[in-house]
């Protein structure tokens, strides 16, 4: 089936009855595979397809979707998108975007190796993220959750005003659960790898990642609370960069609901931060050639050298601010929700500094392995405090392990007292798409004992 | 949906390769979705999802095939891929006859949701919006939302499971923003259930948003939140989320058979104080974790999770039950067709203790009073947690004396489950606005009465 033609043609069907409208189909297969002490203990196979119809009448918007693609199903959908369209409030700004021209680069993000990958081979790498845990260490005692998951298919957008497009995309990842104990204490940790090439994905060190997280962090005790530097393993600094993607989207500067709101032109960050967003990052979890409106996808510099300048655009809040235009960060989950404003590869630019000279470079400190609740870090009002594991840093060098802090330092703060950037941008797809090279914060509180 | 005799030839296609167990899962989902903001009716979206999934087990192991077209053909298609997996299985399984499951749960929506229209339901989230905005005028953003589902699922197994469910789902958001000088806060604010437009009868949507408004007010002139360790009492209802993330999760099967738990193993010991208990109940009436049957057919129960302190049992999907070679209690849940299940909570909430909550908040010389939670996360495998406070209060002598912002709670669920030395009388379920992740979305309901906790790492700023 040819889905490209098939959403133009549900586009022209809803154009009849005289609206704007947009077609986005996603259609795709997917494996999971988990194991669990070499056996096969759930593995799961299917095909997926969508379509989601979009419509504007007078700058009134409504949308509806389904997962079948009957003649009649598809009238019932524009149908319920138009008289959701009547339902709903107008407004100036809003319409479908007209179509660009779209850059022929290769963003390597389909790999016909994931296509053709047997079963049996993904049977075997989800048992290679396992063996890689369990062989790390002997004090690795088992390990939970061993998933490997490989995914492939298109995306089709069409839209009244031209916009047309289609393309094909590939995924392959696996996480595990590692659990170390000894006769006092026991830690878990995850281990995971995400990409869009076969050949970048590496089982086994998902397994050793998560066992040599679990193993060190046995015996891991509070400090006492204090105020001190923080070293950020790149995983934990994408913390920061999750609240600061919300923070930096035009939706929440036009809608009073961003700490960086008014900020344009003005130094919020020291000056070796700079903030990033690539949607056409050669191979990486969030490029794409245009994003879910049909907008080409874009390189954006947010933030330069501490200045902020710019926010992230999709059509709508460009058409609204009348100057800007979309960076193309229009995203959707699915065909089930409409597109709302989202990073794609959202990163700190790398510095020169290698990790162990950024941890070396404080004399007493805590390294910053893992966090957990990033969620509750508000992009309004910049309120960060989260919980931490890592190790204590003693002249330089990584001592005990330490679990059961927070870490907390409001966001305005936190970017102003950045001291160090290492050269190690690693991304880190379970947050969506963020990156980070190793960082240093100064006068973070640590809440502990 | 289909007809038994279909259904009989798509579990017959999944016992084909010597299956021990085949089962057959069927879902059709209808959803409406409105977002006012900034006071106009802006993302108003409607769908319908309909599928089902083929399970066969292996002994201890499943696969699992979905498909979104529901026609035999598919099914037993989908059927013969999960069937594939099986390799040098020969058991003699055949399928039972259907029999049609009871369940304590009553299944009766009083008003469907095309009593009300659309303009209607939008009209409240437009009440709702301008009662926050006239609040005050340092409310400075509104946003309000509007969900409905309805979720049929049947549910069949070679056993002679036959299970349908019809769950109506109605939920309400809303989030608010304030701002003074430079200074930003903001609240959030939910309440729903598993319940049709009679939901209305007891329910108020448009008065819950004045109370996430003062939230976020009296956090403007908040002062920062101290960091260390000090006595904490968390208020009843959504408070009870702390034992769903730092305890519930330590009890769900998957984690238990594994020895993965810092809860295996424990049964019959003493886990709490001896006025804790705790229950896990897919049964009461109209809330957000209520089910007739659960995703994998199972009636659902009221499970005594901590009786007395003592811990008594574990929440079992049939994966896991198998494997213990026991029942499952019902807590077998899938986000969609698209998912296999796993052991999941459903209303889970500690249950009325011996103390008045105002000699609660009497009895603390210095520590914190966290009146309003958002949410956590926990490590399941050591019970490691953290959540945030996002209305919390100092207390001195015995009094809240000041508001402060920005604090969070870490801590490790079983030993802060054994640490809790007060429960109040109060206990109550929270209004509705819990969902839990664990790879897959479910809908939950928790509660508590007021709890104090003696010693507690929070985690402010100053």
């Amino acid at each position: 089936m040819d889905y490209l033609e098939f959403a133009k043609d549900v586009v022209s069907r809803a154009v009849e009855r005289g609206v704007e409208a947009e077609a986005y189909i996603s259609v795709g297969q997917n494996t999971s595979v988990n194991v669990d002490r070499g056996e096969v203990e759930k593995l799961s196979q299917a095909g997926s397809k969508g379509l989601g119809v979009r419509v504007v009448r007078d700058g009134k918007m409504g949308y509806a979707y389904t997962s079948d693609f009957g003649a009649g199903s598809i009238e019932k959908t524009i149908e319920a998108a138009v008289s959701l369209a009547d339902v709903a409030d107008g407004d100036e700004y809003r319409s479908l975007p007209a179509p660009q021209p779209l850059p022929e680069d290769d963003l390597e993000v389909y790999d016909q190796a994931i296509v053709e990958l047997p079963i049996g081979r993904k049977v075997e790498m989800a048992r290679r993220i396992e063996k890689g845990a369990l062989r790390y260490d002997q004090r690795v005692v088992l390990t939970n959750r061993c998933t490997l998951i490989s995914q492939y298919g298109t995306v089709a957008v069409a839209n009244s005003k031209g916009v047309a497009g289609s393309y094909d995309k590939s995924f392959i990842g696996g996480f595990v659960m590692a659990m170390a104990a000894d006769e006092d204490d026991r830690s878990v940790a995850y281990g995971f790898d995400f990409g869009s090439r076969l050949g970048d994905f590496k089982p086994t060190e998902v397994g050793k990642d998560a066992a040599r997280k679990a193993v060190g962090m046995l015996g891991g005790k509070p400090v006492p609370t204090q105020r001190a530097s923080v070293v950020y393993s790149p995983m934990a600094a994408t913390s920061v960069l999750g609240a600061l993607s919300r923070a930096l989207g035009a939706d929440a500067m036009q809608r009073n609901r961003s700490f960086l709101e008014g900020k344009i032109g003005e130094t919020v960050a020291a000056d070796m931060v700079t903030v990033l967003d690539n949607g056409r990052l050669p191979g990486g979890i969030a490029t794409r050639p245009f994003d879910d409106e049909g907008i080409p996808t874009a390189a954006t510099r947010l933030i330069d050298e501490g200045v902020l300048q710019t926010a992230l655009y999709d059509h709508y809040t460009a058409t609204r601010d009348g100057t800007a235009s979309s960076t193309g960060n229009a995203n959707r989950r699915s065909h089930s929700t409409m597109p709302t404003l989202d990073a794609s590869n959202f990163y700190f630019q790398p510095g020169q500094e290698t990790p162990e000279d950024v941890i070396g470079g404080v004399e007493q400190g805590l390294y910053v392995e893992s966090v957990m609740n990033t969620a509750s870090i508000n992009p309004i009002s910049g309120d960060y405090s989260i919980s931490a594991k890592g190790y204590w840093i003693e002249n330089g060098e990584l001592s005990h392990p330490v679990n059961e802090v927070t870490i907390a330092l409001p966001m305005q703060e936190l970017l102003h007292n950045v001291k160090a950037v290492g050269n190690d941008l690693t991304f880190v797809p379970m947050m969506g798409a963020l990156g980070s090279p190793t960082i240093r914060v100064d006068g973070v509180m640590i809440g502990g004992v | 949906m289909l007809p038994n005799e279909s259904v009989r030839r798509v579990l017959d296609a999944g016992l084909a390769n010597g299956a021990d167990l085949a089962e057959v899962y069927l879902e059709n989902k209808e959803s409406l979705s409105l977002i006012l903001d900034e006071g106009r009716l802006e993302k108003a979206t409607q769908g319908n999802d309909i599928g089902g999934g083929v399970r066969v087990f292996y002994g201890n192991n499943a696969a699992y095939a979905y498909t979104d077209d529901l026609t035999e053909e598919s099914l037993v298609e989908a059927a013969g891929v999960a069937a594939a997996a099986g390799q040098n299985a020969n058991n003699a399984a055949v399928c039972a006859d259907l029999t049609k499951g009871e369940s304590p749960v009553e299944s009766r929506i009083e008003r469907p949701f095309e009593e009300m229209s659309t303009q209607e339901k939008a009209g409240i989230l437009r009440e709702m919006d301008e009662v926050t905005r006239q609040h005050s005028p340092h409310i400075v953003s509104v946003q309000c939302g509007y969900t409905e589902t309805r979720r049929r699922v049947w549910v069949y197994n070679t056993e002679g499971v036959w299970a349908e469910d019809d769950r109506a789902f109605i939920e309400f958001q809303g989030q608010v923003a304030a701002q003074k000088g430079e200074v930003r806060t903001s609240s959030m604010t939910g309440i729903g259930g598993q319940i049709g437009l009679e939901f209305f009868d007891d329910r108020d949507p448009v008065g819950m948003m004045p109370e996430a408004a003062d939230t976020a007010l009296l956090m403007l002139d908040a002062r920062p939140a101290p960091a260390g360790e000090m006595p904490v009492v968390i208020n009843n209802g959504w408070g009870g989320v702390l034992f769903h993330e730092a305890c519930g999760h330590c009890m769900e099967a998957d984690f238990i058979t594994k020895g993965a738990s810092a809860y295996t193993g424990l049964v019959g010991e003493k886990v709490g104080p001896d006025f804790l208990t705790a229950y896990d109940d897919g049964t009461i009436p109209g809330r957000r974790g209520t089910m007739r049957f659960d995703d994998e057919g199972a009636p659902t129960n009221r499970t005594v999770l901590i009786e007395n302190g003592i811990l008594k049992e574990y929440m079992w999907d049939l994966t896991e039950a198998r494997r213990a070679g026991r029942a499952s209690t019902g807590n077998g849940r899938r986000q969609s067709f698209r998912d296999m299940p796993m052991p999941r909570m459903t209303n889970t909430y500690i249950d009325a203790g011996p103390h008045d909550p105002e000699e609660i908040i009497g009895s603390v010389k210095k520590g914190l009073y966290a009146k309003r939670l958002g949410g956590g996360q926990v490590e399941i495998g050591r019970g490691d947690y953290v959540f945030t406070i996002t209305e919390g209060w100092l207390i001195e002598d015995g009094k809240l004396t000041a508001p402060v912002r920005g604090a969070t709670l870490v801590g490790n669920g079983p030993e802060t489950l054994r640490l809790i030395d007060m429960i109040g009388t109060d206990m109550s379920l929270d209004p509705g606005r819990g969902m839990c992740g664990k790879g897959q979305w479910a809908r939950v309901s928790v509660g508590q009465p007021t709890v104090r906790v003696p010693k507690l790492t929070v985690g402010g700023t100053e």
